[in-house]
């Protein structure tokens, strides 16, 4: 659900700006977070949340990979292709893949379409014939 | 004293890394290759090598932890959200240009 | 520490010299994104050297509010542009 996101960012952004863990501070936090409107969306199955925030830690050390391969090995060459959106995302869900697809240097998503495609933009070390 | 000197080599490690980081992703601007290009050498540059740079400033002085793990973390989101944003569009003005 | 600010200015001339010369306006935003946020990283430096954490607190707040205004000025180039074609 983007209610599960939204709670978490929110929460997280008040107790590294507050730096206070005492109790009062949490109940402010947390009633706050709880009382800003939020929009009403299509619940996802947390599963996929799980699996979504995963994919975010394993990302991290991943896109440090990437840019040292391609400082090492000096990637020329560009080339635009299609990916297909995994079945069943709500629209959370597919904001957290372009996210994680734009964070890894290597790849930067051009445009989603509508109908299941994400276009993606990457550099690739020579043409393949 | 044994720990302060460890503490000291990996927060310089980290911010040498992050500014190299800088010039290799910075360097690329100069020079005619597509706007796309260019932005895979900006999302190596400001997004992961400063994201080095702050976590070096952290091992420097770890009793500022939140805002700084506030500071790391709006970087990674607005920098990529930005690059998404700016890809999307520069490619859709090129088109309707051709 | 001072060698360090150094470098970080020497990086962030590139953009600015890079805004100056290309007459592009995409290769023009690009550049003037890459120096907000080299900018703001050097106030987090500046804020580690002189032990001030007011002026950190000032970095901290320009990373999280940062670019939305670069995201908007994207957008508004971008319907410019296609407004502009369509006319013709």
């Amino acid at each position: 659900m983007t209610g599960y996101l939204n709670l978490i960012l929110r929460l997280a952004i008040w107790f590294l700006l507050t730096a206070d863990l005492s109790l009062a501070n949490l109940i402010i936090g947390v009633s706050v977070a709880l009382l800003l409107p939020r929009s009403r969306t299509t619940p996802g199955a947390l599963k996929d949340w799980l699996r979504a925030l995963g994919e975010i830690v394993v990302a991290i050390p991943q896109a440090y990979i990437e840019a040292v391969e391609i400082i090492l090995r000096p990637h020329t060459q560009e080339a635009v292709t299609m990916e297909r959106v995994k079945p069943g995302r709500t629209p959370g869900l597919i904001f957290l893949d372009i996210f994680l697809i734009t964070f890894t240097p290597k790849t930067i998503v051009l445009k989603y379409h509508e109908n299941g495609w994400y276009e993606v933009h990457r550099v690739i070390r020579r043409q393949r014939s | 004293m044994q720990q302060q000197i460890m503490s000291d080599i990996f927060s310089y490690g980290c911010i040498s890394i992050g500014i190299l980081f800088w010039f290799w992703g910075t360097l690329p601007l100069i020079g005619h290759r597509s706007v796309l290009f260019k932005l895979h050498g900006l999302s190596v540059a400001d997004t992961l090598g400063s994201m080095s740079i702050i976590l070096g400033l952290l091992l420097k002085i770890p009793s500022e932890y939140p805002l700084l793990i506030l500071a790391i973390i709006s970087l990674a989101i607005w920098n990529t959200v930005l690059g998404y944003v700016l890809a999307y569009c520069s490619s859709r003005g090129k088109v309707s240009h051709e | 520490m001072n060698i360090v600010l150094g470098m970080m200015l020497l990086a962030l001339l590139i953009p600015i010299y890079e805004a100056w010369q290309d007459d592009d306006i995409w290769q023009k935003l690009l550049a003037f994104a890459s120096i907000a946020t080299k900018t703001s990283i050097m106030i987090l430096v500046v804020a580690v050297l002189r032990d001030d954490w007011m002026i950190g607190v000032v970095g901290v707040i320009i990373l999280s509010v940062g670019n939305a205004a670069l995201m908007l000025l994207a957008q508004l180039i971008k319907r410019m542009n296609d407004a502009a074609t369509n006319y013709e």
